[in-house]
């Protein structure tokens, strides 16, 4: 699981200075002229230039000044409750028992031994949801309205006052209630299944004679050990057990008529929804001044930075709002961070690549004394740092309070990391390191991944209905798998379009390739105007292309799953992000079908 | 000064509302293209009817003549490819004069997984009708239509008869000032076929204006105030039945219990007094001979002058 750097910016982040409403309204003007212009063209063709520019704006005139001032919200409740009643009757209460049946037999195929089996089970019923409500989504929206328009009860329709945005609305609402019933009851079962499979209880099987060790049974395919802590009157009442496959028990005693009994709780760590605080990573260079990007270890994935060991190599994370409030009470401070370690030398494999951890204040003159730590790949390494810790102001040891000393006026602390092992290196994102501040509801954790795979849904359901409004069935169907594929390789598409691709865009090209000329060689025609000219209208092509690419929803995105099954809280910004994105494109695919269907000759079919 | 408020788009050709005139097609056509844009059909030619308030209008013509064709026009489920048509004033494809219309389909086109009273209540909805009118209307109009032991049961079950039936409700649901029905009877036994006539007749008496379509003689001549008679999308014939019925020189006595005897007599006073007999004979349906007369006659642009 990685999280990307975007998926960290808060809404109104990611709307003004990430220029999301920006791009969102470039996109809906291009589409809109680009829709324009290809629908003048179409009835250019048909009725001549001046009627046929008369009937273009007499539809743009339509939707704003009748159709959508007309639409009732009693005609559309009622062609959404037909859709709901549709969907019904065709029988897609079946998903709900292929759900509860691939529930049921989910023991034979899921292994309980797993390492982590809380991922594993939410990882299921995630995937289980969103393949069943998307396909769901997929064949109500494609096959309803060409059904209606081939059984002609369309007809009857829109011969009564309904205007064609209460189809649409319709139609989109009516399957969304579909699918979000089922979608809850999925979601409900989901988390009880999920639940019930990873709680467990364990007894115990001995204890040492002085009661301080012990282990317990074997349930749910694995066994812990446990050691008691001394309580003040010097008796062992609580203790945990050692960490087995992602969680520990607490145990606690109790004396009962002079008799001991050990009890040991529920497991803890397994369902946690994770809050991190994620600060902005600076890196620095071999000369100890910042830079764009790390090491490059060369065959390693790109995204992480190396630095290397002793040397003056440092990653420093700045983090916002460090406040005591944050951390329940701030009496330590946890970290935890996800490095990974790139080995040059033949070492020491068992100690793995070592390094240390400071906090700093940002002004550079208090930090923490450095404290050492082994890398933990493939896995969450979890630092509590106490609250006051051994340091030095200005070089002078002194002992520091993290929220007191360490963090700055306005709320900052930079956490510095470097490596310690010469010739070994460590690599890192942004993400691979953060605070933790506590932890968010499970359940709720699983409802905002549900939302996820909700808004995909909606999307689907609303390409779905746009495309069935001028394609039959099958072809509608087609078309939405094909943007959704394009959405998923939206950022492979989109290099191409925007690329700076030897040789020009789409007429240079065509003006090369019987030139002759290298696609290296800069374009000469003898001519700078027109030469500039194509460069232009190539540009334009491009941008439009770009533009359209972007116009795609990257569907991939919505999907939140692995933050539930890796346990981190899905960040409310993110949430909102997905919502508002979701609403745009339902607006904007409600205004094509709008167009289609307000200019489709219903009868002939 | 309030006059100049239309809105540009609208054209200036749209007619001055003349309140006694609720149907109006003017040179109105349609072309059937296929995907590719050839012509296939011209389904209809150069249509000019008036329906006025109050009457029923009859459209007849052989199967395959354009009745439909019409229909939809008027409705804006088809756009025509020449001339235009209006209702209430308003354009064809303007949906706000589906308000007060009812309109009765070729076959009725509703969703088989309703009930009747589903059904009703569905479409009451799209008028935006409020929940009380909405269960009144409907079971008044299930008992009209005779289907109050079936209220129920599925349209699925409905048998052709009950289907035209309940097509017929969901036309009324609104009570339209303008009712336009493809083929009413259809379908249906005698006896509801009788109900559907006696009906149309009822809703003309209380001020509506009817359009039909049907290739059935009897409908027409029945029910019918004026009638337009097409063949091949071509208007062959257009005016009132009695008119376009009365042969001038001929006189049709109807009379019972006759013997043999006393018509050999009528026979011979009309001879007498310088007649002639034509036919001593029960009476013939005498639309059908119209209708037979115009059908046969193929030459094309054989259009008559409208009264
Ligand atoms: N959707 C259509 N596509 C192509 N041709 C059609 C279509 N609908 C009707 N037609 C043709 O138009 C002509 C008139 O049809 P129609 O108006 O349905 O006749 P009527 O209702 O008088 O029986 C017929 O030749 C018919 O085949
Ligand atoms: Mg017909």
């Amino acid at each position: 699981m990685r999280i990307e750097e975007n998926q960290m910016w808060g809404y109104f982040e990611w709307l003004i200075f990430k220029f999301g409403l920006l791009q969102g309204v470039l996109v809906v003007f291009a589409l809109a002229l680009l829709g324009f212009i290809a629908c003048y063209l179409v009835a250019m063709a048909r009725y001549g230039p001046s009627e046929g520019f008369y009937h273009v704006t007499r539809v743009i005139y339509e939707l704003l000044a009748r159709d959508l001032p007309g639409t009732s919200f009693n005609r559309v409740y009622a062609l959404g409750k037909l859709a709901f009643q549709e969907a019904i009757r065709r029988r897609v209460l079946v998903i709900m028992a292929v759900f509860i049946v691939g529930l049921l037999f989910a023991g034979w195929f899921l292994d309980p031994s797993s390492e982590n089996v809380a991922r594993l089970y939410i990882s299921f019923v995630m995937t289980g949801t969103s393949y069943l409500i998307l396909l769901l989504g997929l064949f109500l929206s494609c096959f309803s309205l060409p059904a209606d328009i081939k059984s002609k009860t369309v007809q009857t329709i829109t011969t009564k006052p309904v205007r064609p945005t209460e189809i649409i609305l319709g139609r989109i609402l009516g399957f969304t209630a579909v699918g979000t019933m089922l979608i809850l009851v999925m979601g409900i079962l989901s988390y009880i299944f999920v639940v019930r499979g990873v709680v467990h209880d364990h007894g115990v099987k001995d204890v040492s004679a002085d009661g301080r060790l012990g282990s317990t049974t074997v349930d749910a395919r694995h066994t812990h050990s446990f050691e008691m802590v001394p309580g003040e009157d010097g008796n062992y009442a609580e203790g945990t057990t050692d960490e087995q496959k992602g969680h520990r028990h607490v145990v606690t005693v109790r004396e009962v008529n002079g008799e001991k009994t050990y009890e040991i709780g529920p497991p803890q760590g397994l369902l946690e929804a994770r809050i991190p605080v994620f600060g902005e990573l600076t890196i620095f260079d071999r000369g100890g001044n910042p830079t764009m990007r790390g090491l490059n270890v060369g065959y390693e994935s790109e995204y992480q930075s190396y630095i290397e060991g002793n040397s003056l190599m440092a990653a420093e994370w700045t983090f916002d709002n460090v406040y005591p409030a944050r951390f329940s009470g701030g009496d330590t401070l946890p970290i935890e961070m996800s490095l990974k370690a790139f080995r040059t030398l033949k070492g020491d494999i068992v100690t793995g690549v070592q390094g240390e951890i400071i906090l700093r204040n940002p002004n550079g003159r208090i930090e923490s004394e450095r404290r050492p730590f082994v890398v933990k790949e493939f896995s969450v390494d979890h630092i509590e740092i106490p609250r006051k810790l051994p340091g030095s102001q200005d070089g002078v040891p002194r002992e520091v309070d993290i929220f007191d000393d360490l963090v700055s006026e306005d709320g900052q602390l930079q956490v510095v990391v470097r490596c310690t092992d010469g010739g070994q290196y460590l690599g890192m994102a942004v993400a691979d390191l953060y605070l933790r501040a506590g932890n968010a509801n499970f359940g709720w954790n699983m409802f905002k991944g549900f939302l996820g795979i909700w808004m995909q849904m909606v999307l689907i359901i609303c390409l779905g209905v746009m495309f069935s409004t001028f394609l039959s069935g099958p072809v509608a169907m087609v078309a939405t798998l094909t943007s959704l594929m394009l959405g998923f390789f939206g950022g492979l598409a989109l290099d191409v379009a925007s690329g700076d691709a030897p040789g020009g865009g789409p007429i240079e090209s065509l003006i090369r390739i019987p030139m002759q000329t290298g696609a290296m060689v800069d374009l000469d025609l003898g001519n700078p105007v027109l030469e500039n000219t194509v460069k232009a209208i190539d540009t334009g092509i491009m941008y439009t292309l770009v533009t359209l690419f972007q116009a795609i929803p990257s569907f991939g995105q919505f999907n939140t799953a692995d933050f539930v099954a890796y346990g981190f809280n899905i960040f409310g910004g993110l949430v909102a992000r997905h919502l508002t994105m979701t609403f745009a494109y339902f607006v904007l695919t409600s205004v094509i079908a709008y167009f289609f269907l307000k200019t489709r000759e219903l009868a002939a079919a | 000064m309030s006059a100049t408020t239309a809105p540009e788009v609208e054209s200036p050709e749209t007619p001055e509302v003349d309140s006694d005139v609720v149907i109006e097609t003017r040179n109105l056509g349609k072309v059937y293209r296929d995907f590719w844009g050839r012509k296939k059909v011209a389904a209809l030619k150069a249509l000019d009817i008036e329906v006025k308030k109050g009457e029923i209008f009859g459209l007849l013509g052989p199967n395959g003549s354009g009745k439909s064709t019409t229909i939809k026009l008027i409705q804006g489920l088809l756009f025509p490819t020449s001339g235009r048509a209006f209702v209430f004033g308003k354009e064809a494809r303007d949906v706000t004069k589906n308000e007060r219309i009812g309109y009765l389909p070729e076959e009725s086109y509703l969703y088989k997984f309703l009930n009747a009273e589903e059904t009703l209540d569905f479409y009451g909805r799209l008028f935006d009708m409020p929940a009380e009118v909405r269960r009144e209307r409907s079971d008044k109009l299930i008992r009209m239509v005779g289907l109050n032991n079936a209220r129920r049961r599925q349209l699925r079950e409905y048998s052709k008869g009950m289907t035209r039936r309940i097509g017929l409700a969901q036309a009324l649901i609104n009570e339209p000032d303008l009712l336009i029905l493809d083929e009413p009877t259809t379908g249906m036994d005698p006896i509801g076929s009788r109900e559907m006539k006696d009906l149309i007749i009822r809703l003309r008496d209380e001020g509506k204006t009817i359009l039909l379509c049907s290739h059935q003689l009897a409908d027409v001549q029945d029910v019918c105030d004026r009638v337009a008679i097409l063949h091949l999308g071509e208007l062959r014939e257009l005016g009132r039945v009695d008119e376009l019925l009365k042969v001038r020189d001929v006189t049709e006595v109807h009379a019972k219990g006759l013997s043999d005897e006393l018509k050999g007599k009528i026979a011979e006073l009309i001879r007498n007094e310088g007649g002639e007999v034509v036919t001593i004979d029960n009476p013939t349906t005498t639309m059908e001979e119209l209708f037979l007369d115009i059908v046969q006659d193929d030459r094309p642009g054989s259009r008559p002058s409208a009264t």
